[in-house]
């Protein structure tokens, strides 16, 4: 039976003998159950309409056909609150209870704007449409909800839901926006295969919500106006405005309504209500709003919550940039941390600063920076509060961008309870979920708050962690554990709260029986852990308990959650100390693929010895699928036989190696369903990105490009794909828009879309687009870079832009000038003769190159493309020196700073090989020219 | 609008008197090299970024993307230090809105074709006609290699020699 029906057998028992209903307490304690599963199960019945229960504490639930009529309220009400308009009916006769009466701030930073509200909704006939401005996460979406609800208790609309859109996600394309927003006719446009009502009709008889509506294109402004004005409105694909709509409305947007971008809009709204920004609110509000959000959580989990001041300061302060929505985030971390921590309680959760996490501890000193401020709120606490569950729901519907998208206390229950079965013990099991809540958590931030989560793993564990995680990483990748993506994360804080239990004095850890017996059958990641936990040994200079070896274990099982079945390997071997490596590092840098690696072959290797080298990289990429041996020339492309024979690997070879054909080769074999010979088959016949092959381009990459006209001359797009193309992909966007911008690219948009047809909506987009890369979280069949959402967040943007630079930008010529000796000398001949009047380049050029050489001598090796750098330089120096026209000095230069600088001696030894062979002495300042420009490579 | 905060006209572009000095003294965003060939040429873009000051980006495109940069909402009130290698490519810059108030001349390179007219710059028939167009737009034109040394006015320099007359 299962524990819903258990509890509805054992209400059909006692509940005829008890008039007054049963509590909670009293189903618990007779059922043997956890109060808040007892709860959770009563609630369920009342929702299916069995049950009802008293709106008084403590609740008491009876049956629903047998409620008395004082407090019949709930079973049937819940439900219909539960489609959409909040309000708990018994209320709207009732006008005294006024819906902005539960907003906080309601008598002073909010008082005005309530008033704005107010007047808007009831101004007759029609009300007056709204914009409200604020910053993130101040509150805007609530506040729209709210006016939404005094609108309905007004009886001033008859469509009770408000409809909402947000500009931004469509902001790209205009018509889609626009056939969204007025919806389209049978044959509008490529797709529009019937007639489709759009969200004005939606609204009709209620409000519209326009969010972020400094995103509405002007054609969209017009309409709304129009509609505004007229009460009509056309489909996309009609020419007559046949179509009524009676609605109200409401804008919301987080830019300052002077900008440009709202001009039109605001003339034309004439009621703009300003929400504050949390900081900028009165400390008691503040406080207030602390207390509501613990309350939400308090309900959700039916405890009481106890805190201290130190918490309640350090939750306030912690909210630096996302006002109350940050605030609420913050609020259920801690309290997640707080439920499991004390999950033997029954009735309570007690939150204590030691256990905040690190960046919601900063927001005590922030707070105390203030000591205003900080007086004010010590005179409204109480050294130990606590928020008690009321059984009360929000009152107002929130479609609330900052909750939890499932229930993250109902995880961490029945996983304590799982792994409690399972034997292990209190902290083990503690710390395992604490690593799950913190990448869940991790997740949801990082959906939230892009830009400032790039280092927030470091606000968690300290940045020696995480290295010596990354360093572990590679440990088990070269020995062939499958990196799963949420390693870092796990592992670091893993090891992170390892070594605090370590420092705390108790290392040793009791391991369960059936913990070893599940450890046994999987022998490999036990070997994995035992790396794991030599690398620990070395980094701290500390013993690892052998028991550890079983956590790290488990940890590294559960967190291979899908075991990839092998991808076909990719080895690149060419000549040269770096041609492979730096070949396969561009497309580490696009791709970051996991079955890919170099072998460079020097010039005096003999066969045998490449030979052996290469088998045994093959051996590390093969994953039981075969490999891919990309080569250059000559001997190499011949191996595959023999290595097929001596490894028992199949391997095919493809030589004339390009970076386009790594890249290619890497991700035709990320597909999941590839195999050998079909990868060998269409590598084979690849031939480059684009129109000019890259073989060609080889050949004439060291002439400066003439005209590359692209053939293609539509504007470029990188597409953002996440699952609705309205969240995670819009957030995205936003990231990638401030990247592009700082670095001057102006020619890319980013679009969001969902995974949802996603192969139909690229092919409509590249009608009108170029797709240069792709990001998010899928990937489409498109030869363009790629980089997963997780690398993405972890600050890999700025790299992700970068390499789509490079990527457009052929970056090959820059390696090969740095692998090239020839090539810079004969840069440095073609621009002396360019650009210098006085020298003979030819001679001029051997000199220069030996001063190069002479400063390599020592701390400091010269990339070619500094040594063609300072060549310029001293041929402008010699110039300069020839013609008697020496340099000023700045004054505020300090030419002795330079001579304590490492390359300094090393600079006065190639100045006298100068003076030998040229008979030119060089004066100090243009030494500290010198000393300088060496330095821009260091840096 | 950009903010342009020096203007230069230098055949080598960005080397070591720019990247240690100029960037140094004025206070600017980031080092924009217009050039339409450099900004093809994968090798003088490699060597124009090594070249450039550490912590300061240096960005080479085509002279028409610099015009549409500058009309661009987005890149309002960047602070630049823009650099051509030729009057020509200075006054297409003008011409596409970009405002500047003086130019900042440190090197022409010479060939036979042209005349010497200081010890770091020379100029060409074309060049001294394009120079007049710039002029002739209000702005000043000053001989400088870094900003310690004093600047000397191309205008006068060019009359002096009689290579215009006004």
């Amino acid at each position: 039976m299962k524990r819903k029906e258990k509890v509805w057998e054992y209400l059909k028992t006692v509940l005829p003998d008890a008039p007054q209903g049963v509590t909670t307490s009293k189903v618990a304690m007779d059922l043997d159950l956890v109060r808040t599963n007892a709860s959770k199960e009563l609630n369920v019945l009342v929702k299916e309409g069995k049950l009802a229960k008293t709106a008084t504490r403590p609740v008491k639930y009876f049956f629903a056909d047998q409620a008395q009529p004082a407090i019949a309220s709930a079973s049937k009400e819940k439900k219909a609150k539960d489609q959409a308009p909040k309000i708990a009916n018994k209320d709207q006769k009732d006008h005294q209870d006024d819906i902005f009466d539960h907003l906080i701030g309601r008598t002073s930073s909010l008082k005005n704007q309530i008033e704005q509200a107010k007047a808007a909704i009831l101004y007759p006939p029609h009300g007056l449409n709204v914009l409200i401005t604020g910053p993130t996460g101040s509150g805007k979406t609530y506040f729209a909800n709210a006016m939404n609800q005094f609108a309905c208790n007004q009886g001033v609309i008859s469509n009770p839901h408000l409809t909402t859109f947000n500009c931004a996600d469509y902001a790209h394309n205009p018509q889609l926006l626009m056939s969204h927003l007025f919806g389209y006719v049978k044959g509008a446009f490529t797709g529009a295969n019937e007639d489709q009502e759009g969200l004005i009709q939606k609204a009709d008889g209620g409000i519209l919500f326009l969010d972020e509506v400094h995103r509405l294109p002007p054609e969209g402004q017009e309409m709304i106006f129009y509609l505004m004005d007229h009460g009509t409105y056309s489909r996309l694909g009609e020419t007559d405005k046949a179509h009524h709509a009676n609605l109200r409305l409401i804008c919301a947007t987080t830019e300052d309504p002077e900008s440009s971008l709202l001009a039109t809009f605001v003339r034309r709204i004439p009621i703009v209500v300003q929400m504050p920004s949390f900081n900028s609110r009165t400390m008691r509000e503040r406080f207030g709003l602390l207390k509501q959000m613990l309350l939400i959580e308090a309900n959700r989990i039916h405890k009481k919550i106890y805190f201290d001041e130190d918490v309640a300061r350090s939750l306030i302060g912690s909210v630096t940039y996302g006002n109350v929505g940050q605030l609420k985030s913050n609020v259920q971390l801690v309290c997640a941390q707080g439920f499991l921590n004390n999950i033997q309680e029954k009735d309570a959760i007690y939150l204590h600063f030691e256990q905040l996490p690190p960046n919601i501890k900063d927001g005590l000193s922030r707070l105390a920076n203030d000591r205003e401020q900080f007086g004010d709120l010590a005179k409204m606490m109480d050294p130990q509060m606590v928020v008690a569950p009321d059984d009360s729901t929000a009152l107002i519907n929130d479609e609330d961008n900052y909750e939890l998208p499932y229930n993250l206390y109902e995880i961490i229950g029945d996983k304590a309870a799982l792994l409690s079965k399972e034997g292990l013990d209190q902290e083990a099991i503690n710390n395992f979920i604490m690593t799950d809540i913190n990448v869940h958590l991790k997740g949801f931030y990082s959906d939230k708050h892009l830009e400032r989560d790039q280092d927030d793993l470091y606000e968690i564990v300290d940045q020696d962690v995480v290295d010596l995680t990354n360093r572990l990483k590679q440990i088990l990748k070269d020995a062939g554990y499958q990196i799963s993506t949420n390693f870092l994360y796990a592992m670091s804080l893993h090891i992170s709260s390892f070594i605090k239990r370590v420092e705390s004095g108790k290392p040793l850890r009791k391991v369960a029986p059936n913990m070893i017996s599940m450890v046994q059958d999987y022998p490999q990641e036990f070997e994995y852990a035992k790396l794991v936990k030599d690398e620990i040994e070395n980094h701290y200079h500390l013993p690892v308990p052998d028991s550890e070896l079983y956590y790290l274990a488990v940890l590294l099982i559960s967190l291979q959650a899908e075991k990839q079945n092998g991808k076909v390997g990719i080895v690149v071997a060419a000549h040269g100390n770096s041609t492979a490596s730096s070949m396969v590092q561009v497309v580490d840098q696009l791709l970051n693929p996991d079955n890919l690696t170099a072998f460079d072959m020097s010039l005096d290797m003999s066969p045998q010895e490449a030979l052996k080298g290469i088998e045994e990289k093959v051996r590390q990429v093969d994953s039981g699928n075969g490999v891919i041996l990309l080569v250059d020339m000559g001997s190499l492309s011949t191996f595959d036989e023999k290595i097929s024979e001596h490894t028992g690997i199949k391997v095919k070879s493809v030589d004339m190696v390009t970076t386009a054909l790594v890249l290619e080769t890497a991700r035709k074999t990320s597909l999941i369903d590839s195999d050998l010979e079909n990868v060998y088959r269409e590598i084979s016949e690849f031939s480059g990105y684009s129109r000019t092959t890259e073989r060609e381009k080889t050949e004439v990459q060291h002439l400066p490009k003439q005209t590359d006209v692209m053939t293609d001359q539509k504007p470029k797009a990188i597409l953002a794909i996440c699952s609705t193309g309205q969240g995670t992909a819009v957030k995205i966007k936003k990231m990638l828009d401030s990247i592009l911008v700082d670095h001057l690219i102006d020619d890319i948009v980013v679009i969001p879309i969902s995974v949802v047809d996603m192969e139909q909506q690229i092919a409509k987009i590249q009608k009108d687009y170029r797709i240069v890369a792709v990001t998010g979280i899928a990937r489409p069949h498109l030869s363009v870079p790629f980089v997963s959402l997780e690398k993405l967040l972890q600050g890999g943007g700025e790299q992700f832009i970068t390499a789509i630079e490079n990527f457009t930008n052929n970056i090959e010529a820059e390696n090969q000038l740095e692998t090239s000796e020839e090539m810079a000398k004969e840069r440095i001949q073609h621009y002396l003769g360019r650009y210098f009047t006085f020298l003979n380049p030819e001679k001029v050029t051997e000199v220069l190159w030996e001063y190069c050489k002479v400063i390599e001598k020592g701390p400091v090796k010269l990339k070619n493309s500094l040594k063609v750098n300072l060549s310029m330089h001293l041929a402008g120096v010699i110039e300069r020196i020839l013609t008697q026209s020496e340099l000023t000095v700045q004054q505020d230069i300090q030419i002795e700073e330079v001579r304590n600088d490492p390359v300094y001696p090393m600079v006065v030894k190639a100045n006298q090989m100068l003076a030998e062979s040229l008979n030119i002495t060089l004066p100090e300042e243009e030494v500290y020219y010198v000393v300088k420009l060496i330095d821009t490579q260091k840096q | 609008m950009l903010q342009v905060q020096l203007l230069r006209i230098d055949s080598r572009l960005l080397h070591g008197q720019v990247a240690t000095n100029w960037a140094r003294v004025l206070k600017i965003d980031r080092i924009i090299v217009a050039s339409d060939g450099v900004a093809q040429d994968a090798i003088r873009r490699t060597l124009i970024k090594q070249a450039s000051p550490p912590g300061l980006r240096t960005h080479i495109v085509p002279i028409q993307k610099v015009i549409r940069i500058n009309q661009d909402a987005r890149f309002d009130g960047e602070k630049v230090l823009l650099l051509v290698e030729s009057p020509q490519d200075a006054l297409r810059l003008i011409l596409g809105g970009i405002e500047v108030s003086r130019i900042n001349i440190g090197s022409l390179s010479f060939d036979n074709s042209k005349k010497m007219i200081s010890d770091t710059v020379a100029v060409s028939q074309r060049d001294i006609q394009v120079f007049q167009l710039i002029h002739q737009h209000g702005i000043q034109l000053e001989i400088r290699k870094v900003s310690s040394d004093s600047p000397k006015d191309l205008w006068q320099i060019l009359i002096d020699k009689h290579l215009i007359t006004e």
